[in-house]
């Protein structure tokens, strides 16, 4: 069952005069993890943005076509409900928090459901316990490191027990290993509680093997949907300028150049890519 | 960056602290009321030595003593006031001394009991106070936002102040109006920045379910503790003996009581 199904959907910012995203269509399945990559500027933000009403609703412009996220047409229901069942976690994790202490920025959105306290707080130890930020509890927000920011910004929107969990560039100000953990920490969410995860990100070096699903934009249009170790080691991805795995770029130039084919899967890291010359060496 | 550090709070716990800042709040105002009631100097000597153990016991001793400080001119401007005019209404010169320390006093004890309330309540715990005692939810989160983001706009203008320099913005020149003017290459970024940034901030609550339900709950409630009880018995006890003291019994002035040992 599709989770998230968008039919022709195009949208205009108010002060713009060309569309952003043009004639998306797209499904996405229960339990994937996504990727939606693309050159800056293409138009993810604002397909995100779609994702639990922000659009139109906050944004107002002008939306056309047909899209429905967790059963619901987005255009009938506001943000604060579409928020029950989508989680948007945005770029920049300082303006995302706004408590002064992360157990109530945690709380916060289970606050505005008008959950009961002793239920709030069994939800909130167990978003914080699997971002593991239990340690951090009491202090303020604007006082942690950016990763431990985002993922404070990630245990507010999970504990609100989302279906769907949006997450836009969520490591663009962290450092590779510090966005590798955080992504570590999504991978779980998607892998054990079956949270379907849609990731936009420039760095598929650390994601791809995640995915089993990938979405590329360009100039606000979907060109290539579908299996990511297809997609990433087709050509037109490459001309796109995505930035594709390094690994699964050397298995194409071993492949097209060479000749060489290195077993049959199509390695997305370097961990699988080791497999793969492991295996050769030995035999 | 040392310019704004007084703009951070500081979480810190001691028993006061954690008093429930409702009954806090009752307690400074009957000191104030206490405060009123009495013009005499004894009863204000009295009220003042009675709040230090709540300095501390607080631990906010350098705070409170540079609050103190802060207060000093405003002090001084009343005691010489009360002192002149007292003087030219024609009492003598001990008596007037004793009613201007008096006035003095006074308005030192009003400025150390609401110090010690700010200095001992943070601004999360007063929020959630502001809340409980039914002030919209609109206006609370708009004073936590308000100390949270405080701090990062002044860094923010911190930096843009710096970047300006370094592309040869000279603040500190020309006349008055001039020197206004040097600013605006500073306010226009840090506006915009701010305005970007209050719009993202809508975006992130908008996406937590802002404004859901009408009946918001509370991760946190104020509960009363050992303490917030033994802060009301120590308000009633004092507002009662005040009262008492006041109506039945007479109070000597400091020149008497000097007269006497005489
Ligand atoms: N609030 C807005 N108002 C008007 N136009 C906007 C707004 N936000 C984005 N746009 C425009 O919409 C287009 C798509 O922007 P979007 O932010 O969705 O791109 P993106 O793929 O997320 O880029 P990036 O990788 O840089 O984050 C751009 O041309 C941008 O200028
Ligand atoms: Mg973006």
């Amino acid at each position: 069952m599709a989770v998230i199904q968008t039919r022709n959907l195009t949208y205009m910012y108010p002060t713009a005069t060309k569309p952003a995203i043009r004639d998306v269509s797209i499904k996405i399945e229960k339990g994937e993890f996504v990727l939606i990559t693309g050159p800056s500027g293409c138009g993810k933000t604002t397909l995100c943005r779609c994702f639990n009403g922000l659009i139109p609703h906050f944004y107002q412009g002008e939306i056309n076509g047909e899209i429905t996220v967790a059963g619901l047409n987005i255009l009938e229901h506001p943000t604060s409900e579409l928020a029950k069942h989508v989680g948007l976690v945005f770029q920049n994790p300082e303006n995302q928090l706004f408590a002064l202490s992360v157990e109530k920025d945690v709380a916060f959105g289970l606050e505005n459901l008008g959950y009961p306290r002793e239920k709030m707080q069994k939800r909130v130890d167990w978003a914080l316990n699997l971002t593991g930020i239990y340690e951090l509890r009491e202090r303020a927000p604007h006082e942690l490191s950016g990763g431990q920011q985002q993922r404070v910004a990630i245990a507010s929107v999970l504990a609100m027990q989302p279906e769907i969990m949006v997450l836009d560039e969520p490591t663009s100000f962290l450092d590779p290993l510090t966005a590798k953990k955080i992504f570590e920490v999504i991978y779980e969410l998607n892998n054990t509680l079956g949270i379907t995860v849609v990731l936009v990100e420039h760095r598929l070096d650390l994601t791809a093997q995640y995915s089993n699903h990938i979405i590329i934009m360009n100039q606000g249009k979907v060109v290539l949907d579908g299996e990511p170790r297809e997609i990433l080691s087709s050509k037109e991805t490459r001309l796109i300028g995505v930035g594709i795995p390094k690994a699964t770029r050397l298995y194409q130039i071993l492949k097209e150049d060479d000749g060489v084919k290195l077993g049959k899967k199509i390695p997305l890291s370097s961990e699988e890519m080791t497999k793969l010359l492991r295996e050769v060496i030995k035999t | 960056m040392s310019v704004f550090d007084g703009l951070k709070f500081r979480r810190v716990y001691s028993p006061i602290h954690n008093l429930d800042p409702r009954i806090k709040f009752i307690y400074v105002c009957a000191i104030f009321v206490i405060a009123i009631m009495f013009g005499e100097l004894l009863p204000l000597i009295i009220l003042f030595t009675f709040q230090i153990p709540f300095v501390l016991l607080a631990g906010v001793k350098r705070e409170w003593i540079r609050s103190m400080r802060g207060a000093a001119f405003l002090a001084t401007i009343i005691f010489l006031t009360n002192f002149v005019f007292a003087y030219l209404g024609a009492r003598g010169i001990g008596q007037s001394l004793e009613n201007a320390v008096a006035m003095t006093l006074r308005f030192i004890v009003l400025i150390e009991s609401f110090s010690i309330f700010f200095l001992t309540t943070s601004p999360d715990h007063l929020g959630l106070a502001l809340e409980q005692t039914h002030v919209p939810y609109e206006f609370t989160f708009a004073f936590t936002t308000a100390v949270r983001f405080v701090p990062v706009l002044a860094e923010e203008a911190q930096t843009i102040m710096d970047a300006q320099k370094a592309r040869g913005l000279e603040l500190e020149r020309g006349n008055f109006l001039k020197r206004i003017r040097n600013y605006i290459p500073i306010l226009i970024p840090l506006i915009v920045s701010a305005i970007r940034r209050s719009l993202e901030l809508a975006e992130a609550m908008e996406s937590r379910a802002w404004g859901a339900t009408k009946k918001r709950t509370n991760l946190y409630v104020l509960k009363m503790h050992k303490g917030d009880f033994i802060l009301i018995a120590i308000t009633i006890g004092i507002l009662a003996v005040a009262i008492y003291i006041r109506l039945y019994l007479p109070i000597p002035s400091i020149n008497q009581l000097l007269a006497n040992i005489n």
